[in-house]
């Protein structure tokens, strides 16, 4: 019994090691989603994003924290089909959370290119910390997933300039 | 009406998640009109090979609205996007005679869905701003839009790349979200 479970187990890893090997996060982007201001991008990042093996920096133009819509895109392209990839999103603050979220895609298409926006309406500015102190102190995790099989781990540490 | 302003009609509804689905061939222009619905450019909008999907959180409510891809290829997995829809927009590209016959199928394929049975549907007759598109009332009459009995529907003239119509068929969308038990 114990030896099923440990090949059902190595075939989870492999499967979960050849889709990771196929995914990439094409691009990131912030923007200012205010309906007046028409999406002005804020920060936009070209590189992959997804490798879990380093800490990334994004540098934000402090304004952002003023905005009363954020929008955050993400595009990715996956070589292998998943059934029910989703996204577990963690806004921490020295290791602590702030904020979380899920969302669910669902199936992806096999050498299909993705696009994932979504658009936050803030906080009263009462309930947010000044850039000063949030500058550096300030790390987004994202985790992706199929159904409950882990891919990768995102770190982007978030410097307010 | 932003994609903001549709949540927040939302706000009467006891579901706390809308779900739109934007369907229709290749190059009507889902994508398009989903980048005017946010305000965005809507200059360099390329094939979109898979899925765009904006979601919009407001005070606990979330707005998702899937765009797939329209190529022929990419068809077979529309219906893996169905769950859950509440309301079904169909774009159809006015201009584009030939593929009139084409649409009207993958729409009637659509319709016989039992994933998408009742879902209202809004459909865009896009690209009025061509000479040689079809009127909304001819394109209509090739979908066969009067016949469908089983949910309400609407076509709505519009010319995604200006923003206009747009308008007017979210403010239909937004009166037809149906309310879930």
């Amino acid at each position: 019994m114990t030896e099923v479970i440990a090949t059902e187990e190595m075939k989870q890893q492999t499967r979960a090691e050849a889709i990771l090997k196929g995914f990439q996060v094409n691009w990131m982007n912030l923007r200012d989603a205010d309906t007046d201001v028409s999406g002005k991008i804020l920060w936009q990042h070209n590189e992959d994003m997804s490798n879990p093996d380093v800490e990334h920096e994004a540098r934000v133009p402090k304004r952002i924290l003023k905005c009363r819509v954020v929008s955050r895109e993400l595009n990715f392209s996956s070589v292998e089909s998943m059934e029910r990839f989703r996204l577990e999103q963690k806004v921490l603050f020295k290791g602590r959370c702030l904020e979380e979220w899920f969302f669910e895609f669902g199936y992806v298409i096999a050498n299909s290119c993705n696009t994932w926006q979504s658009m936050i309406e803030s906080a009263p500015e009462s309930q947010m910390m000044p850039a000063n102190v949030l500058n550096g102190n300030v790390v987004i995790e994202t985790k992706f997933f199929d159904g409950d099989m882990l891919i990768t781990t995102s770190k982007v540490r978030l410097f307010y300039i | 009406m932003g994609l903001l302003s549709i949540l927040k009609k939302l706000r009467s509804n006891p579901d706390k998640e809308l779900r739109l689905l934007l369907l229709g061939l290749d190059n009507a222009g889902k994508t398009t009109l989903l980048k005017q619905l946010a305000s965005e450019d809507v200059n360099h909008v390329t094939p979109t090979a898979g899925f765009n999907i904006k979601s919009v959180l407001s005070n606990g409510f979330k707005l998702n609205v899937w765009d797939i891809g329209g190529q022929r290829k990419i068809r077979p997995y529309w219906r893996n996007y169905f769950e859950n829809t509440d309301i079904l927009i169909y774009v159809v590209d006015c201009s584009d005679h030939q593929r009139l016959e084409e649409t009207s199928q993958e729409l009637a394929e659509l319709l016989q869905d039992e994933k998408l049975r009742a879902v209202p549907l809004l459909v865009y007759a896009n690209k009025q701003d061509l000479e040689t598109a079809l009127p909304a009332s001819e394109v209509a009459q090739n979908l066969g839009l009067h016949l469908i009995r089983d949910r309400t529907w609407q076509i709505q003239s519009c010319v995604a790349t200006d923003g206009t119509g747009v308008k007017e068929g979210m403010e239909w969308v937004c009166k037809n979200i149906p309310v879930k038990k």
